[in-house]
């Protein structure tokens, strides 16, 4: 074996070190994934993630595991869909109403999935109803208000009544002729048109639960219109969302809707023809439009 | 980064002759009285399997009796078994010629090849140092069996420069220049001196053909 390997090898580590290639291009600039990782570590947290975390039950500043959720996040948000799942296949049971000293009314929808299928049925009282509500309610009253499952009877049943006791008691410190309290079943907003129109109500007001949202199964929603007649349209009315106990509390929903309702018979109009910007001075402190102090949320399932 | 990285022979095939015919071993060289059989081997570098052939006098009592470059190289070789060379050893027995042939193969495996003299391995050069001549390469160069020698094959311009550069920077002296053309179209130089001599001129010769083939147009030190 002669040497000729090794000399060269020598050769071409002396050539190579005192001629080196030029540099390789430089790579696009590729953005870095999101810093932010799980389990949260105060060097890893978003500050603005963390601050927004303490007013919302919604998922925000939930880290993540490479590209993916964390196993807790993932588990968390099919437990609150499965939530909304079960608030809309729950049923306002028959006898509900009545127990609980309501006048029992239902829509022209038979069957739950009519209901789901085919809002133009549930916005109309079936017959006996009708003429229950002819024969039973008061009329020539200024306020109506309707207790309604909508879409979510777990709210109705949790804190619709709450919500029609704090708005009645409102509207009477108010002076308002408050009608006989209804409670409608497989229930769409429109209802409260025909319903006031029958007891010929100045404002029908409608108290129903919401479509459900991320663990939001017991949300409720107010919808008040100025003389209720069948073709009113949404433009003619004005609604409160979120109404409960982690949004809006139903105590102090009942008193701003009565302030609403007041203020279309003031003005004999409602919707947006409806001039809010009077109203502030009479809620005081539930009309401030001033950030809300963060409070405590819970969520409405836990994951162990 | 292929510069200067080893550019393996490789050999196309081996053959044996170990009854030779008299007028095949007159033929290629043979005496057919003290030689009864042939190794032969055809490669696709000339240049390695000379110095190979060389080796395997070393390792056994063989003769180099025929070693011919084949006009205009490997890239146009006759056949795909032809190559740029055939190399036949001749020996007086089929044991002799097997354990030429084992040491001429053990050389072109391991040792003696061209390098890439570019990063494309488009320019090849051989700067290959002898440490002890056989009985071939110093009957061929005139110098007696053991001497040094460097073995030095480059393309024509950049093998010019470098023969210039190997003289200056060595204490060499040379043995023999074979100006372009030749058979496979290269330049080549044998040069002796010392070892130590031989090595520095090989690195010279080397370093120059690099330069000139990085640059052919830029003007030289």
């Amino acid at each position: 074996m002669s040497t000729t390997r090794l000399l060269i090898e020598r050769l071409r580590q002396d050539l190579i070190s005192a001629d080196p290639l030029p540099p390789p291009p430089s790579l696009p600039n590729i953005p870095l994934a999101p810093s932010r990782i799980f389990p949260r570590t105060p060097e890893t947290e978003s500050l603005y993630a963390r601050e927004a975390r303490h007013h919302t039950t919604a998922l925000l500043g939930i880290g993540h595991v490479g590209t993916r959720y964390a196993t807790e996040v993932v588990l968390q948000f099919q437990a609150e869909l499965a939530v909304a799942h079960a608030a809309v296949d729950t049923l306002l049971p028959d006898d509900w109403a009545e127990k609980n000293g309501l006048l029992p009314l239902r829509s022209r929808v038979t069957a739950h999935r009519e209901f789901l299928l085919r809002p133009d049925l549930g916005r109309r009282l079936d017959e006996p109803s009708l003429r229950r509500l002819e024969a039973e309610a008061d009329k020539e009253i200024d306020v109506q208000p309707i207790l309604a499952d909508g879409l979510s009877a777990v709210a109705c049943m949790k804190s619709g009544l709450l919500l029609l006791e704090s708005f009645t008691a409102a509207c009477k410190r108010r002076g308002l002729r408050v009608g006989t309290p209804v409670c409608a079943r497989f229930a769409r907003v429109w209802l409260e048109d025909e319903i006031g129109q029958t007891t010929r109500a100045r404002v029908a007001a409608i108290l129903l639960g919401e479509r459900p949202g991320l663990g939001t199964g017991d949300g409720l929603s107010a919808y008040l219109v100025y003389e209720p007649r069948v073709g009113k349209t949404d433009g003619d009315r004005n609604m409160m969302s979120n109404i409960h106990a982690r949004g809006l509390p139903p105590e102090l929903a009942g008193d701003r809707l009565a302030v609403l309702a007041k203020a279309m018979i003031d003005q004999r109009t409602s919707g947006v023809t409806l001039d809010l910007s009077r109203l502030s001075a009479e809620l005081g402190e539930a009309a401030s439009r001033a950030p809300r102090q963060p409070q405590p949320r819970t969520r409405l399932v836990e994951v162990p | 980064m292929a510069l200067l990285e080893p550019i393996p022979p490789r050999i196309l095939a081996v053959q044996r002759l170990y009854n030779a015919d008299p007028a095949i071993l007159r033929a290629y060289g043979a005496d057919p009285a003290r030689h009864t059989s042939l190794g032969l081997i055809t490669v696709d570098q000339d240049d390695p399997t000379y110095v190979a052939l060389d080796e395997a006098t070393k390792h056994a009592p063989v003769d180099v009796v025929f070693a011919k470059s084949f006009y205009a190289g490997s890239g146009h070789a006759s056949g795909p078994l032809s190559g740029e060379i055939l190399g036949v050893l001749a020996g007086a027995d089929p044991d002799v010629v097997e354990a030429g042939l084992k040491a001429l193969i053990s050389c072109l495996e391991h040792d003696a090849c061209f390098y890439a003299a570019d990063h494309d391995r488009k320019t090849a050069v051989f700067p290959h140092v002898i440490s002890s001549l056989g009985d071939y390469l110093s009957a061929q160069a005139g110098l007696e069996p053991g001497t040094p020698m460097a073995y030095l094959v480059a393309p024509p311009i950049e093998a010019t420069m470098g023969f210039d550069a190997a003289m200056k920077a060595a204490d060499v002296r040379v043995v023999k220049l074979f100006t372009p053309p030749t058979e496979t179209n290269f330049a080549a130089a044998w040069l002796t001196g010392s070892l130590a001599e031989c090595e520095a001129a090989a690195v010279a010769f080397c370093e120059t053909v690099v330069r000139v083939a990085a640059g052919p147009r830029s003007p030289g030190r």
